[in-house]
């Protein structure tokens, strides 16, 4: 068994008003401190390079996408946001996508498409804003997903470096 | 019989099959690239390697392929000696194999592949550059040969040699040179092409027709039966995520087909896949247009022509199953007469491996059931006798054609139940039904032998079974009218 | 026809005060809510936010109306009435200035009447306030609803009674019911003579008291929200629910310038005995202000009380209290 000691209060203490007062004192006091609300529009998240966004496609200098359409994305995908259809090409890697539509309604950005790819082709971009007026405009086709080099290099270079732990 | 020990268990092996079909038989898998248990066996891979054990001799590991079986054998497939034999063969094998997996058609149901992951063997040590060869080299219509990928198991030239009987490919070169070739890059012929690229354990036979068509994990695949011809080949029908039938492969079955199939059979899906299917029911309006109508009305005049025209004709199409077959004699009997099948010609494909030249997959089980056939002669006779023809069951338009239709009389009422949309002008009645990969029945083959045809995809919306059709039919033959709304 | 007239504006503005101020006030407590919490509050809809009330206003009009399956439906929709109600009639009584005269004409006092028992009145109508809580809870259908009901009615019971003994001290002090007359007897010059020197303990007890009455932290039993939802007003959505809404914070503003009147001198200025009129409301109106603002400041400090602590605080702690306070005041009366 235990015996819990109560501390004996004080006449101050069992009248509550001086804490009371004491409280009041602290919370008028926190008016005066400077807000810590971010103004979202206005003021954007901080991203950078490990900020896990929207997947987006790697675009070549050519202009092709790196996507061989291997579908390997498609299988990982715990939400089944990834359609791929494939067709073949002129190009050296024989495959590329016919259409590669992500539904970012479905989307969870959980980024094990950007780790099951094995043509670096698909990343995840620094994008998190999603709005649209009907659900077909928020299903991206290729149009929508690709990307150049430069605005993937930072998290490319981070992907780069976090593998050559293992 | 003879009694071996795999992996600690007394099994009994067929003496004339080497070990590994025996170790296979018995649930332990040996992996294989050369090996087919259609073919013959020449231990080229060497990647079926099991620790073999014989009486006082030492433990030691043999090529499971080439291997005959012996009383007494004890067998290991999983000891560490099999293993690394395994994977220092796989390492010569990747020496060369390019890692275009990604790409490869074949990732996903790819021996090489498997057995790689199996046996964890991803590295090679060499660092000397693969070899550099054709990757879209053209055999024919129907096969593309990726030289790279080869791992030269010789299956594909084998099969040449001993299922169609028409050896084409060989090997070229020696040494490090070997490619699978033809004779002065001649094109593949013959009707078993398809199989090559069932038969090659790598993509480097692939076949045109499913060249970066799906990836093969997104296939579900569905055990049927194939329909060209009254063979009745084994097959599973593979449909992607749409209910596209992306590609058809036979399946094992030692009674009908073994292992192969035509590429007639093969390569029949298009058909399959049309979009111009018939409404659930259609009926021929006052301005003589047919349009759409509720399938309970269409199958109520149905039946009021059944009731009315003394003489009616039932044809069937050939592709019924058996269930059908009965359903349908039994409505042709409550209308007092006989129900009849399409007999088409045979064709000239018949050969000596699988194809019987008879397009009709389901000849003898439509005439247990008590349909007879019809050839085009006694259909022109007979239709033109007829109050009433009704045709059944799909494919049956394109068999007759359209001339049989314009030559029948124009008092006559025609009911079609078809899977292809007609708008010929001779339709009273239309009424789409399932087609072959949507339903599910039974046909029996030339041999007698049942084939169980499975449905991989539901029929369209509001299409109703032809058994089911036949059935309201049968039932509510001289029934008041609410019984056909309810 | 004059006098009409002018009881007629001044009802005119005095309402129109006290529902902008019952408005305002909404935005007030989220605003400083905001602020203590280190926040922005809402400062979207207008310049800083101040047409807040007006998109909640409009956005309480769009609402859909609810009625609960099994609720007595005319109970239930009068429920909301006799809570706004009583808390905006007691505004009545109450003087927030002198004599006004405005455009060279006399228009008395800046309060609607000059009734001589306006305390009486005021404590009258005020107790009509339950109802609309007790029978808003029990017409809901709704065990939540019926438990925050009962928990008012007895807490409101509770402290009104310490709360007319505190005022009967006052009342005996000045000898008048007159509110106007309370106001006068403090408005000498000298905020000595405010009663809040002369009765400290009563103050004290009448503004906790004053809390308990209004339904407010840390006595917020009717509502708490972790245990009843939203309490005696947790099945009422729209209109219904913007009414009880706003006779909350009615009641928060009359009891605001009640302890105004009754203890900081109403609307007198320190040091100035006669001062203009608009110089007597602002005076009035900051007083008043700072009991608003300390509605709010305790609410977003204090966490709740328990129930049997509320009820030991009312009928042990105050009742004596006030009770004993009332005997001194008379004794101290009655001998000078």
């Amino acid at each position: 068994m235990v015996i819990v000691k109560r501390k004996t209060l004080t006449l101050a203490e069992r009248l509550y008003l001086p804490e009371i007062l004491r409280g009041m004192s602290i919370t008028f006091a926190k008016m005066f401190k400077p807000k810590v609300t971010r103004q979202y529009p206005e003021e954007p998240l901080p991203t950078n390079e490990v900020t896990r966004g929207q997947p987006r496609l790697r675009q070549l200098i050519d202009g092709n996408l790196a996507c061989v359409s291997c579908g390997l994305c498609e299988a990982a995908c715990p939400a089944y946001a990834i359609t791929i259809d494939g067709q073949e090409t002129d190009r050296f890697i024989e495959r590329e996508p016919e259409k590669f539509e992500i539904d970012m309604l479905r989307c969870i950005l959980c980024g094990f498409c950007e780790e099951a790819c094995p043509k670096d082709a698909i990343f995840m971009s620094t994008e998190l804003e999603l709005a649209g007026f009907t659900r077909a405009s928020l299903k991206y086709d290729i149009d929508k997903l690709k990307r150049t080099m430069p605005e993937l290099a930072p998290r490319m270079d981070y992907i780069k470096r976090i593998n050559e732990r293992w | 019989m003879t009694k071996i020990i795999v992996n600690g268990r007394e099994v009994e092996a067929d003496p004339q099959k080497p070990l590994i079909a025996a170790c296979h038989n018995h649930g332990e898998h040996v992996p294989h690239y050369c090996y087919h248990p259609g073919l013959s066996a020449v231990g080229s891979c060497r990647i079926c390697q099991v620790e073999v054990k014989q009486g006082e001799m030492p433990a030691r590991v043999v090529a499971a392929c080439r291997t005959p079986v012996a009383e007494g054998m004890v067998v290991n497939t999983d000891s560490e000696g099999a293993h690394g034999s395994r994977r220092e063969c796989l390492e010569f094998l990747l020496k060369n194999h390019p890692l275009d997996c990604p790409i490869c058609d074949k990732a996903g149901e790819c021996s090489l592949q498997d057995y790689s992951f199996q046996e964890a063997q991803a590295e090679g040590r060499s660092s000397e550059p693969r070899r550099k060869l054709e990757k879209r080299k053209d055999l024919g219509d129907v096969i593309l040969l990726d030289q790279e990928r080869c791992i030269l198991c010789s299956r594909c030239v084998r099969f040449m040699e001993e299922v169609p009987k028409s050896p084409q490919l060989c090997i070229g070169g020696r040494g490090s040179h070997s490619v699978v070739e033809t004779w002065q890059d001649t094109p593949l012929s013959g009707n078993y092409q398809g199989n090559l690229a069932d038969v090659c354990p790598v993509g480097a036979l692939t076949l045109k027709d499913f060249r970066f068509q799906a990836r093969v994990w997104n296939l579900t695949r569905v055990p049927s039966t194939c329909s060209e011809c009254s063979r009745g080949c084994s097959i599973s029908v593979e449909v992607l995520r749409n209910g596209e039938v992306k590609r058809m492969r036979p399946r094992p079955n030692e009674d009908v087909n073994s292992y192969w199939m035509c590429d007639h059979g093969r390569f029949s899906e298009d058909e399959l896949n049309r979009s111009d299917r018939m409404e659930p029911a259609a009926l021929r309006d006052d301005a003589g247009q047919l349009t759409a109508a509720d399938p309970v009305d269409a199958l109520r005049v149905v039946r009021n022509l059944l009731s009315v025209q003394s003489q009616a004709l039932f044809l069937a199409s050939p592709y019924l199953t058996v269930e059908e077959g009965e359903a349908l004699s039994k409505l042709a009997r409550s209308c007092g007469t006989q129900a009849a099948f399409f007999s088409p010609e045979p064709n000239d494909l018949r050969d000596d491996v699988l194809h019987t030249g008879d397009p009709c997959p389901n000849q003898r089980g439509l005439q247990e059931a008590g349909l007879t056939p019809m050839g085009s002669e006694e259909w022109a006779a007979a239709s033109s006798s007829a109050d009433c023809v009704l045709l059944l069951g799909e494919r049956l338009l394109d068999m007759l054609g359209d001339e049989a239709l314009e030559a029948l009389p124009p008092t006559q009422r025609l009911v079609v139940m078809e899977c292809r949309a007609s708008d010929h002008a001779a339709v009273d009645v239309a009424m789409g039904i399932p087609n072959r990969v949507e339903r599910s029945g039974t046909w029996v083959n030339v041999d007698g032998t049942a084939g169980a045809i499975r449905a991989a995809r539901s029929a369209p919306q509001g299409v109703r079974a032809l058994v089911e059709l036949l059935a309201d039919l049968t039932t509510t033959s001289g029934q008041p009218e609410e019984a056909l709304s309810s | 026809m004059n006098d009409f007239l002018i009881i007629l504006i001044k009802t005119c503005v005095i309402y129109g005060g006290l529902i902008g101020a019952a408005a305002l006030m909404t935005l007030a407590e989220r605003k400083f809510s905001a602020w203590m919490q280190l926040r922005y509050g809402p400062n979207r809809v207008g310049p800083w936010g101040l047409l807040q009330p007006l998109a909640d206003g409009v956005k309480f009009i769009f609402k859909e109306e609810l009625c609960p399956d099994g609720a007595n439906p005319w109970i239930f929709r009068l429920a909301p009435i006799l809570s706004a109600v009583p808390a905006m009639l007691t505004v009545a009584v109450i003087p927030f200035a002198g004599d006004v005269t405005l455009f060279g004409v006399d228009c008395g006092n800046l309060s609607i009447t000059d009734l001589d028992i306006g305390t009486l009145f005021l404590v009258a109508i005020g107790g009509l306030s339950v109802y609309g809580v007790i029978l808003g809870g029990w017409a809901s259908n709704s065990k939540y609803s019926l438990l925050g009901g009962l928990r008012a009615s007895a807490q409101m019971i509770s402290y009104e009674l310490s709360l007319i003994m505190i005022i009967l001290c006052i009342v005996a002090m000045t000898g008048s019911l007159d509110l106007r007359a309370i106001t006068e007897s403090q408005n000498t010059g000298n905020p000595l003579s405010w009663n809040v020197f002369s009765q400290p303990l009563a103050f004290v007890i009448f503004v906790i008291a004053t809390f308990a009455e209004t339904n407010r932290h840390p006595f917020d039993f009717a509502e708490c929200e972790p245990e009843l939802v939203a309490g005696f007003h947790t099945e009422y959505s729209s209109m219904k629910f913007a009414l009880f809404f706003l006779g909350e914070y009615c009641a928060m503003i009359v009891m605001a310038c009640l302890t105004t009147t009754l203890f900081l001198g109403g609307y007198s200025v320190p040091f100035w005995e006669d001062a203009p009129w608009f110089i007597e409301l602002g005076s009035f109106c900051a007083k008043a202000g700072f009991f608003a603002f300390l509605f709010i400041w305790v609410r977003w400090t204090l966490p709740r009380f328990r129930f049997d602590q509320l009820m030991h605080l009312g009928w042990k702690v105050f009742l004596p209290l006030a009770l004993a306070n009332l005997l001194v005041t008379g004794a101290v009366i009655s001998l000078a």
